[in-house]
């Protein structure tokens, strides 16, 4: 089958490295959670401001887009811990154990390719918007590099969580693709 | 390299990394990274950050984690087990009794959660044991639910209809409308086979129901107007004008916590992180693909891939059913294996510049889609709500579940065909309510 949470959470077993990843990716998934709801929070102030008090909003909506922005790239390792990134396993799950390992080990090396990648471009982009100092071409004119951060730092994050998946699949203390029974 | 050629081989290349169980998103990056290196060259790759941020720096896109939170929090509660209460209590004139109550149910509280899955679990813990202990078929009991569940992303608020809106650029409160009928339509259909198939058991005890006193009619009210009336509230708020899909959804993603917290007793801090949790996982899955789609998008149409597809499409001299029915197939096949949001999202920008030069409505489409993606939530390989009534009723084969499942894929196919010859009843309610055009 296809979909989330085929399988418990990633095992971290007592290897040191693994458990201060997930305690990071934990934290990261917490802010996200947090931040979404400061986005439902300032979106029902802006509402309130708007249609009871008849006033006007100058921050409100964009706040509420980057902190969802900035909830998606932070929540993506935490995202990847509770294997809630949807697949497609029906490959996976028909093959021998080893086979399964090995094309687990690959496809988690691709991720990392691809993360690290979007990390190193990410990573210029809001060091372009820090140096220049860009801001938003809107009234509240906030520095991009603020909403920006959430690139380089969410990536970082999610990258260090793939590995920790590839470490924790080498070293036998978590199953393939988190599938029971191999 | 011609550029048709070259669609083919993306379409290749995407199905055998997609395959490999590697996530989703992770996959069309790779594809996209991949694609733009041998053809725009490394620098290319320079731009996916900042195609990939500017794909969510967009207001409309709030509405997801917001309507994820309102189905979240309800589905946390007892609301689904309630609200099935209540319409076996209040359906008791009706023939056909419990399963007719389970559908009606399903089709509520599909409208309520907006998820398929959700629907499923909620009403099939209360459903299945019931209608197995007095007597349905093992087969009616589990498949008018998995059936009953997948009507989530059809009526609204549906997160896939708001995907789809996002994709496309369409109304997103036309297309919650469009899948009103159409939802009703397939509600009956089902009801219809469900009564069918338990006649023909031959008891018709079964189709009896038991009668309620006034007085147990009305005291479950309280515990399941309050979230209908939030999720009727939205909509009047999003079609009076008053206010964006977002706006909306947000005060009713507050309002449903706060519901769930006051009515339904969840102060254990632990128990609104579960809702919390499960809240951001499933939007940042969500967006994670929207955003990685568009990097997809973006690589397609940079490759000029998409523009000569939709070219070559307008040069074909085929008729624009048979068209529609080569496009049908092509969905079902692709939700046999993939989740709808994926779907969607990586299907739009091909099809889109197709679907309206062929003088189709996407209002309309879109309806189809997703019935198209509701029969995939229930076939196999992937099928989740057939795994999701395997693990309410562990005792039910899964062969059971899924043969009972067929005859309302059927039902399905009869709706998507209904669709193609009354297209009205897709787009009549959106142009009646909301004026035609746009």
């Amino acid at each position: 089958m296809a979909g989330q949470s085929s399988g418990a959470v990633a095992r971290t077993g007592d290897n040191p490295f693994l458990r201060a990843v997930a305690a990071l990716s934990t934290l990261a998934g917490g802010t996200a959670a947090a931040m979404i709801v400061a986005a439902v929070l300032i979106t029902c102030q802006m509402i309130w401001i708007r249609f009871v008090m008849n006033g006007t909003t100058v921050w409100q909506t964009e706040a509420v887009i980057y902190l969802m922005i900035a909830a998606t790239l932070l929540g993506l390792s935490y995202v990847q811990r509770l294997r809630g990134h949807v697949n497609v396993d029906l490959i996976p799950l028909a093959l021998p154990p080893r086979a399964r390992k090995a094309l687990a080990v690959l496809t988690l090396s691709l991720s990392v390719a691809v993360i690290a990648v979007m990390l190193w471009y990410g990573f210029e982009f809001w060091h372009l918007a820090w140096s220049r100092g860009w801001t938003s071409d809107t009234v509240w004119a906030i520095k991009l590099w603020i909403p920006y951060l959430a690139l380089p730092l969410g990536l970082a994050l999610f990258l260090l969580q793939l590995v920790a998946d590839l470490v924790a699949v080498l070293l036998d203390v978590d199953k393939p693709f988190g599938l029971e029974d191999a | 390299m011609d550029p048709l050629l070259l669609g083919l081989i993306v379409a290749i290349a995407t199905i055998v990394v997609l395959f490999s169980g590697i996530s989703v998103a992770v996959g069309l990056l790779i594809v996209s990274g991949g694609f733009l290196i041998v053809f725009d060259g490394m620098r290319s790759l320079e731009l996916m950050p900042e195609i990939f941020f500017g794909k969510l720096d967009n207001f409309a896109l709030l509405s997801i984690p917001m309507f994820i939170i309102m189905g979240a929090s309800i589905a946390s509660t007892r609301a689904g087990a309630d609200l099935y209460e209540a319409l076996e209590r209040w359906l008791t004139r009706v023939p056909g009794g419990l399963v007719i109550s389970n559908l009606g149910a399903c089709a509520l509280f599909s409208a309520m959660s907006g998820s398929s899955p959700a629907t499923c679990a909620a009403i099939g813990k209360m459903g299945i044991p019931e209608m197995r202990k007095r007597g349905y078929p093992d087969a009616v009991a589990a498949g008018s639910i998995a059936a009953g569940g997948t009507l989530g992303i059809l009526i609204p608020p549906s997160v896939t209809m708001i995907v789809y809106g996002i994709a496309t650029e369409t109304s997103i409160g036309r297309l919650f409308l469009a899948g009103v009928i159409p939802g009703l339509m397939l509600v009956a259909l089902f009801m219809a086979w469900s009564l069918y198939s338990t006649w023909r058991t031959g008891d018709v005890n079964l189709l009896r129901a038991t009668p309620y006193s006034w007085r147990e009619k009305v005291e479950i009210l309280p515990r399941v107007l309050p979230f209908l009336a939030i999720i009727l509230g939205v909509l009047y708020a999003m079609y009076g004008g008053i206010a964006t899909p977002s706006e909306t959804a947000a005060v009713g993603a507050l309002l449903c916590l706060v519901i769930a917290m006051v009515i339904y007793k969840l102060w254990d801090p632990r128990a609104l992180w579960v809702v919390l949790r499960d809240s951001t996982r499933e939007s940042v899955m969500i967006l994670f693909i929207i955003a990685a789609a568009g990097v997809f998008s973006y690589m397609l149409s940079s490759l000029f891939i998409t523009q000569s597809i939709a070219e070559w499409i307008g040069t074909l001299d085929v008729n624009r059913w048979v068209l529609m029915a080569a496009i049908n197939v092509f969905l079902l096949v692709a939700g046999f294996f993939l989740p709808p949001v994926a779907v969607i999202l990586m299907a739009a920008p091909i099809l889109m510049p197709i679907i309206t030069t062929a003088g189709f409505d996407p209002i309309w489409f879109a309806v189809v889609l997703t019935i198209n993606m509701e029969i995939g939530l229930i076939s196999p390989p992937v099928g989740l709500n057939l795994y999701v009534i395997n693990g309410i009723a562990p005792d039910i084969k899964l062969k059971t579940i899924l043969v009972g499942s067929l005859p309302y894929v059927g039902c399905m196919i009869l709706a998507i065909i209904l669709l193609c010859l009354f297209p009205g009843l897709a787009t009549w309610l959106p142009n009646a309510v909301m004026g035609a055009g746009g």
